[in-house]
């Protein structure tokens, strides 16, 4: 995205992004019934998780399937903050960062050692080995009257306050731009790193990290920072998770099937390591597992999670770049752009900083 | 109180998952793809050998004349019709991620298909020989898992001839080494793939089906198998035949007599942790070779 556009085009670009952000803000108030701003909100929610997954995994080239432990940083943190000591979200939501932050330098430090499959599998031991511990312990007993609930297998379920002071609002619609915001910031970052410093070394770890070292990065540093700003994003993911719906399961929030492999569906599907890529296929999978989970949820159990499924396989199968690629061919179409001439412009571009 | 009741029992169901792990092994040895549908193909061995079984009523083992070709078949169509191109088009990279999310992706196919066809029910084959039990001195071992250990252990062995004294065992363990070199001896390398993803499935069949007369079958059951393999391979050594059956025993001793002092949850806390611990301190686990 990196191209000296003229004024005409310039004005384009601005143009498509204004009227996006205008259907965007519209959207909730054209939406009839309250589910349908639900699974409004619940996209945007999983474009938020793929692109904060993306910081790391996919700039940095490594596939971690063990995001779920810091979207349950989050969540428990500030729901546990909230029920224990009375403390609002809006404060809560930093402790949850640092917590998330410590995680992964924690984690990272040992982890980044290891390569491809060792480092996917160490993430997943990791991600199951917090569920089970956070299926196993139902409460933490400090002293007498001060006891930490967790909840354990059965869940952990959020105080209800509905004051906006604790950021709980009445109805969907304050959550759903609260949500967008996040959204619009987490992009906006990810185009920052990618345009920095730090992006073209995480570019350079991705292309080959031996070459990266020989060059003078340091390797794990540069992961570690990735994966602290990617996880305090995912912890912030995990708070809104837990304000909007206001109930924890272990299994839910952190485990492989349900958070953390779809977090990275949606970002390969769309593209990981593009800035734009997995918002967008978060978006577009949950919204396709959505519309069939309303027409045909009823009817077959497992029906809709199969086509989920068989949507995957097949773009992964013909679209392994994920389907930015696509869409940028006809952003640049739109723009006017000669595609040879700007894939040139950002390869050149990318050599002469990377280095 | 005695530990030998739970060695013995630990044996057994390591046997099993190191038989499980020797698939996910043989496959991540050849083509270093991790794949992530092991679960659920064993999971689909498992429920079309209890669909047959209770229709039919005869011997599970003997159905690994029907089982077995018909894994052997899904994994080489798997490997031909989705791996092939992904892996093809990721050829250039050194970490094949599209592969892992596509068997990842297909695991979420079978097991939801098998949900929508057999139903969430958990169920278990009772056969003629589930109840009983043999006793060797103060200990006992159910039958099944005795036959199970026996039968593990026999096809192991099987495995191990093939990979080393046959032709398409040489070529198989040759494209694992070094797959450019072994396309420059004449062999086909994608061929050989498929072949190994065959095997794996095959394996897998034998697995199901062990585990048919003592283990309740559900489209889920996958699930804490192919977790399982994954630490049992990464201890024996990822790529690495005899350290997947080895560290199969180890965890399923571990599980089994670590269970005689702390709760269930516990203890697979506890392998968690010995899986990170090999991984961190000695990455190429018990008998693997350093890959990278």
């Amino acid at each position: 995205m990196q191209l000296k556009l003229t004024k005409q085009q310039q004005l384009k670009k601005w143009l498509l992004i204004g009227v996006t952000l205008a259907i965007l803000c519209v959207l909730p108030f054209m939406l009839s019934k309250a589910y349908f701003v639900h699974v409004a909100i619940m996209c945007l929610f999983w474009a938020y998780m793929s692109a904060s997954w993306n910081i790391l995994c996919g700039f940095a080239g490594t596939l971690s399937l063990g995001h779920g432990i810091y979207v349950a940083a989050g969540a428990y943190v500030a729901t546990i903050l909230l029920n224990t000591f009375g403390v609002t979200p809006w404060l809560g939501l930093f402790v949850s960062c640092v917590v998330a932050s410590i995680m992964a330098i924690i984690i990272g430090f040992p982890i980044f050692n290891l390569r491809g499959a060792y480092y996917t599998l160490s993430t997943v031991a990791i991600g199951e080995g917090i569920v089970v511990l956070l299926t196993n312990f139902r409460e933490w007993k400090i002293s007498d009257d001060l006891i930490i609930k967790i909840g354990g297998a059965e869940g952990l379920t959020m105080k209800t306050v509905n004051s906006p002071l604790f950021m709980q609002w009445r109805g969907k619609i304050p959550y759903y731009f609260m949500i967008l915001v996040m959204l619009i910031a987490v992009i906006l970052i990810s185009g920052y790193i990618k345009r920095n410093k730090l992006g073209f070394q995480l570019a350079a770890v991705k292309d080959d990290e031996d070459a990266a070292r020989a060059l003078g990065i340091d390797v794990r540093a540069v992961k570690l920072k990735a994966a602290v700003i990617s996880a305090i994003f995912t912890a912030l993911g995990g708070v809104f998770y837990a304000l909007i719906i206001r109930f924890l399961e272990p299994a839910a929030v952190a485990s492989g099937a349900t958070m953390s492999n779809q977090i990275v569906f949606g970002a390969i599907v769309g593209g990981s390591g593009t800035v734009m890529g997995p918002a967008l296929g978060g978006l577009v999978l949950n919204l396709i597992s959505s519309i069939i989970q309303y027409f045909l949820g009823g009817s077959v159990q497992g029906l809709h999670l199969f086509i989920y499924g068989v949507i995957i396989v097949v773009m992964i199968i013909f679209k392994p770049s994920g389907f930015i690629t696509v869409l940028e061919k006809l952003y640049y179409k739109y723009l006017g752009v000669e595609i040879s001439e700007a894939l040139e412009d950002t390869e050149s571009e990318g050599e002469s900083d990377g280095k | 109180m005695s530990l030998m009741p739970s060695i013995i029992n630990g044996a057994s169901m390591g046997a099993i998952y190191g038989l499980i792990a020797m698939g996910l092994t043989l496959i991540f040895g050849t083509m270093r793809v991790t794949n992530f549908a092991h679960g659920a193909m064993l999971m689909l061995a498992m429920i079309s050998a209890y669909s047959i079984w209770a229709v039919t009523g005869i011997n599970p083992y003997l159905l690994i004349i029907i089982i077995g070709p018909l894994m052997f078949v899904l994994g080489y169509c798997t490997q031909m019709f989705l791996i092939r191109p992904v892996l093809r088009a990721e050829s250039d990279k050194n970490d094949p991620i599209g592969v892992l999310l596509l068997t990842a992706g297909f695991s979420i196919v079978l097991e939801n298909l098998a949900l929508m066809i057999f139903g969430a029910d958990y169920r278990m084959a009772q056969t003629s020989f589930s109840n009983t039990v043999f006793t060797f001195g103060n200990s006992s071992l159910s039958a099944p898992r005795l036959f199970g250990l026996i039968i593990t252990l026999g096809v192991s062995a099987l495995l191990w001839v093939f990979l080393q004294r046959t032709e398409p065992g040489r070529q198989l363990r040759a494209t694992g080494q070094d797959r450019n070199t072994a396309a420059l001896m004449g062999i086909n390398s994608e061929q050989t793939f498929a072949v190994a993803f065959g095997i794996s499935c095959a394996l897998l069949a034998v697995a199901g089906l062990v585990l048919l007369p003592f283990y309740y079958v559900s489209p889920s059951v996958g699930g804490v198998f192919q977790t399982r393999a994954f630490i049992v391979v990464v201890l024996g050594g990822l790529g690495s035949v005899p350290g997947a059956l080895v560290g199969g025993i180890i965890i399923g001793l571990i599980e089994t007599i670590a269970a005689q002092f702390m709760t269930a949850s516990v203890t697979s806390v506890l392998i968690y942790l010995v899986f990170l611990i090999v991984l961190f301190v000695k990455p190429s686990g018990l008998f693997g070779t350093k890959l990278d």
